[in-house]
């Protein structure tokens, strides 16, 4: 059984679907883990004998003593942090655990190296063990949640991730392998999200088809219709989440310890013999070396498969709800997932829909939601914004990640924003704000976000203010006073890290504390009044354009310039002082400058063959699979191009 | 000249010329021999405030030259100085910016009046001075602060060496009249004259006749070799009054550092360490790891055993593998766990001299470092046996 329990405290009394809870993962040692009460998501229960062997490892430094139990809390609504590579941007350790955040979120095609899963033989920890954060309930998933990137068009066999190493195919069996190894606090599931992205056009019509008497194929056809390749059809998505629910019950299958991977084994098996069959004819002669292909396949799944099976219940699994642009297919796929008793949450993810209105979707979300039960958590990813966190904590959300804080920070700014009390951000601060009357004659009711929702760092007004972000904040940067605007400009404008560690500090801070003020006011019974107050003082944010700051463009101007004046000469400006092993060194730096160009024209090289290569398999797993599609009854024809 | 230091010597190596001592500057005690990290823009590589005090970290450096063109000297008057302004209460030392100008700066030229050179930002010609030097350095309000001297490489020879030995000394004369605050910032004086031994010897006593509070050996690092180099240190920490620290510029090498205080020296300084951590590159007693490398993908070891730093205790070479050169974190990792590293080397240099068994400390370390006699760098040995320390016949139970 699970150790991870979701507590509602408060649910809003009011027009909204708020509510206020506790995720806590309860550090269950062996025989005790039974004690633990109130697990109300998994029905099935593990064997004792199972939960011992599991957790001998976590009780080895507990002396024996059985009844301790630890726990780890995210307060709802709130948030996983969002990391890069396993570790949250710019944060050390030690100033990570200044946030004030209870859980953290890696993504597995941030993480994982070339040389794993297979490589996880050697692996002797968990991941929190190996990220140093096992003081922290941690979520791992297949990809980050803060980006949309579009990648190839995922398999039945497969899901395409983007690594640095550029893109990569997950099979179920390589994401078990690592869900074992890794044994994070929650894993979510393997799920075939689309990626191919959804033009505004392609939602807006089969938003209103819907909404009108339209049938789903008639929605698709009018999206077919009004701009065939701009986005997934209703296939795409049906498959998607027929995908996603059979992946949904191999990987629960797998958490009791069951053979997951035996029916597709069974089933390559099968086709496989199909295949030598019809070898004689021309067609089956092509794809002969396919057959081979999924011969060694076999033969790997056999070797693992025989391997002992444990079970891995100490895990709990968030399942992605799916459904894209497709009401029915989002509410088939939260009734289905919902149906399954053992799913301790569920996510949702947002960004495959990026392109379409903030309002479809919300609308879009609502529609999962919806068909999910009160009870478990929600989480959703791609909603970020305090805004966004608010109308999705209003339809029942109740996790989100760190990746607007993240953002914010890349882009020189430092939040100014609050929730529910209005005093802290304007009033304190050395430069003059623009009052919200002001602000809304001048900027005439645009999305751009009023001067006291953020300031922007890189600004040279702040050159001279010595004055901290924000007054009275309690952060790293802002505390006592030490850090102030002023030196921020200074460093960001020197190229200087701790510009982003500062910024980093204090706007994971302030988002921390605005989900603390949102607790609160749920809490109170204010959470709605609160939130159409915020919209109003702090607007909305701006899309990030990806444009930079002026003075951020004159300083990256200046460095390369520098740099290629460095590389450029062979001075003898070697000489002493503070600076004296530059001259020494400065050869190291330039074969080290000459090895990442060389290297990042490696991997340009490597990804536009990979991507060759990607498209020559694609076309050749479309023939394989027209083949296929005599021995599968679900098998539609491929439509994803 | 007036001093705002106190020097303490609190024990000295019976073998070699080590010693130990308690530097006290306005912004706190130093212990010596000390190694100053160098944050030249305000800051040490993505490290905060509180990680270097947590290091331990009494002294760091700021350079003059970049602060003056940013954020100002208008700016730094306005915050009341650099401990100000980048949050940090401990003692500040300033490089003076002489050997920027000529190191960094294609179109510097040398005159007498002082260092003109291009500004890297807009292109217009600038001036330094000893006496905007000194102007600058006293709106940045360090605790140590070192006089505009003329640079030249250490592989320089002919006249050109001591004209610049010469004009140093001179422009020392207009620093500590320019100098506005004595009584609560120290103007060290830096001795020049190259590889040639009659002219730092000529130099030393032109300075020590100007009784500045303390005296730092400058022109070297700069490619020389290692057996001159020693020589000159030697020869400078011979000849500079004992009753005052002695700082040798741009030093930084684990070797480099032990060597040089058995020659007697109290204080280094280096960027290495940083900068080089910013390449993946974490140093240990053993050696130093490129973690870059693949062989450390499954390594789930710390970078150094016994070693308290956050990098050490948090995470494995494993880890640090995957963020190195990739993700911040991973830089300022290394760059705390190198800076721990060099501060520690030489808390255990200081206290094996109190405890007078530095020469065992140097066997020790070269063993642990080089494994094999034979891959010591002769220069070291050299060096050492000259303050009676013979790395390769002595053992390291000699006393």
């Amino acid at each position: 059984m699970p150790p991870l329990t979701f507590s509602i405290i408060r649910q809003s009394t009011q027009r909204t679907a708020a509510r206020r809870g506790t995720l806590v993962m309860t550090q269950a040692t062996s025989a005790n883990a039974h004690a633990n009460t109130n697990v109300n998501i998994n029905a099935n229960a593990a064997t004792p004998a199972t939960t011992t062997s599991e957790s001998a490892n976590e009780n080895r430094n507990r002396n024996g003593h059985d009844k301790q139990l630890t726990k780890r809390v995210i307060e709802t609504p709130g948030c996983f942090m969002h990391t890069i590579k396993g570790t949250v941007p710019h944060l050390t350790p030690d100033t990570l655990r200044l946030q004030g955040f209870g859980g953290v979120h890696v993504s597995i095609e941030q993480l994982l190296q070339d040389h794993q899963p297979g490589g996880f033989d050697k692996w002797p920890f968990t991941l929190s063990k190996f990220l140093n954060l096992q003081d922290m309930i941690l979520l791992c998933d297949l990809r980050d949640p803060s980006r949309f990137v579009k990648v190839p068009v995922n398999s039945g066999r497969h899901v395409s991730i983007k690594t640095h190493k550029g893109i990569r195919q997950l099979t179920l069996e390589e994401y078990l392998k690592i869900i074992r190894a890794y044994q994070p606090d929650i894993v979510s599931t393997f799920a075939d999200q689309v990626t191919d992205g959804v033009e505004e056009s392609t939602v807006a019509a089969t938003w209103t088809t819907r909404s009108g008497s339209g049938s789903v194929s008639d929605s698709e056809s009018e999206a077919q219709g009004s701009s065939p390749s701009s986005g997934p059809g209703l296939k795409r998505v049906q498959r998607s989440v027929d995908r996603s629910l059979k992946w949904l019950d191999q990987i629960l299958l797998d958490r009791q310890g069951g053979d997951a991977l035996a029916q597709d084994r069974a089933l390559e098996e099968a086709k496989r013999r199909k295949m030598k069959q019809s070898s004689q004819s021309a067609e089956a002669r092509k794809s002969a070396s396919l057959a081979q292909d999924s011969q060694q396949l076999d033969l790997t799944t056999g070797k693992t498969t025989s391997t002992t099976r444990k079970s891995w219940t100490g895990v709990g699994v968030f399942a992605h709800v799916l459904g894209a642009h497709v009401e029915q297919e989002r509410v088939r796929s939260a009734q289905e997932t919902a149906r399954r008793e053992a799913v301790d949450g569920f996510i949702v993810d947002a960004n495959p829909l990026q392109g379409a209105s903030k309002e479809t979707i919300l609308s879009l979300l609502k529609v999962s939601i919806e068909h999910l039960p009160v009870e478990k958590p929600r989480m959703v990813y791609g909603l970020q914004t305090p805004e966004d966190v608010l109308r999705s904590i209003a339809l029942g959300v109740d996790l989100f990640d760190t990746s607007y804080p993240f953002h914010l920070t890349e882009d020189g700014k430092a939040s100014l924003y609050s929730f529910g009390s209005h005093k802290t951000a304007a009033s304190n601060t050395g430069t003059s704000f623009i009052t919200m009357s002001d602000n809304n004659s001048i900027l005439g009711g645009t999305t751009v976000a009023p001067k006291n929702r953020w300031i922007n760092l890189w600004d040279d007004e702040h050159a001279d203010k010595f004055i901290p972000i924000l007054e009275g904040c309690e952060c790293y940067a802002c505390k006592g006073g030490r850090h102030t605007r002023a030196y921020i400009n200074h460093l960001l404008k020197a190229h200087e890290m701790l510009a982003t560690v500062l910024l980093m500090s204090h706007n994971m801070y302030q988002y921390s504390t605005f989900f603390s003020n949102v607790r609160q006011s749920i809490q109170d019974g204010t959470f709605e009044q609160h939130s159409a107050e915020f919209t109003e003082q702090f607007g909305t944010e701006p899309e990030r354009t990806g444009e930079i700051h002026a003075a951020q463009a004159i300083v990256e101007a200046a460095l390369s310039k520098r740099n290629r004046l460095d590389g450029g000469s062979n001075g003898n400006n070697s000489s002493s002082h503070s600076e004296g092993e530059e001259g020494a060194r400065s050869k190291e730096e330039k074969a080290e400058a000459r090895r990442k160009v060389k290297e990042q024209e490696r991997r340009e090289r490597k990804e536009r063959n990979r991507m060759e290569g990607l498209q020559r398999k694609k076309e050749r797993q479309q023939q394989q699979q027209q083949m296929m599609a005599k021995d599968e009854l679900e098998v539609t024809m491929p439509r994803e191009s | 000249m007036k001093s705002a230091l106190k020097w303490d010597v609190i024990a000295k190596c019976g073998t070699t010329k080590a010693r130990a001592a308690v530097l006290t500057l306005p912004h706190g005690p130093v212990n010596a021999p000390v190694f100053m990290p160098v944050g030249t823009q305000g800051t040490l590589k993505g490290i905060t405030p509180d990680q270097l005090e947590g290091l331990g970290c009494q002294i760091m450096l700021n350079n003059t030259y970049h602060l003056g063109l940013r954020p100002g000297q208008e700016l730094l008057d306005a915050c009341g100085g650099a401990h100000t302004f980048q949050g940090w209460n401990r003692n500040l030392l300033t490089d003076s910016g002489g050997f920027q100008m000529v190191s960094l700066l294609k179109l510097a030229e040398i005159t007498e009046k002082g260092v003109q050179f291009e500004s890297p930002h807009d292109g217009s010609l600038m001036l330094l001075t000893p006496e905007h030097s000194m102007s600058l350095q006293n709106s940045i309000g360090a605790d140590i602060m070192m006089q505009l001297d003329d640079v030249v490489s250490s592989l320089t020879t002919g006249p050109r060496v001591e004209e610049a030995m010469w004009r140093s000394i001179r422009w020392l004369d207009r620093c500590i009249k320019a100098h506005k605050k004595p009584e609560s910032q120290n103007l060290f004086a830096i001795i020049q004259g190259g590889l040639d031994p009659a002219l730092r010897a000529q130099c030393i006593e032109e300075m020590v006749k100007r009784d500045t509070p303390g005296y730092a050996i400058g022109g070297l690092s700069g490619g020389e070799e290692k057996d001159k180099f020693w020589r000159v240190v030697s020869q400078c920490t011979d000849l500079m009054p004992r009753e005052k620290p002695i700082y040798c510029m741009g030093v930084g090498y684990a070797e480099d550092l032990v060597v040089c205080v058995a020659l007697g020296v109290d204080m280094f300084d280096c960027v290495f360490p940083t900068r080089t951590a910013r390449f993946g590159n974490a140093l240990t007693a053993t050696g130093t790891l490129s973690l870059r490398q693949a062989k450390f993908k499954d390594d789930f070891r710390p970078i150094e055993e016994g070693c308290d730093c956050i990098a050490c205790k948090s995470y494995t070479r494993a880890y640090l593998y995957t963020i190195v050169t990739k993700e911040t974190v991973g830089c300022h990792l290394i760059s705390i766990h190198n800076t721990a590293y060099q501060l520690r080397l030489m808390r255990q240099v200081r206290e094996s001299i109190i405890e007078d068994r530095f020469p065992q400390f140097i066997h020790k370390f070269f063993k642990d470092l080089f494994v094999e006699k034979s891959a010591y760098p002769e220069w070291a040995v050299n060096a050492l046996k000259s303050v009676n320390v013979d790395l390769i016949q002595g053992e390291e139970t000699q006393n």
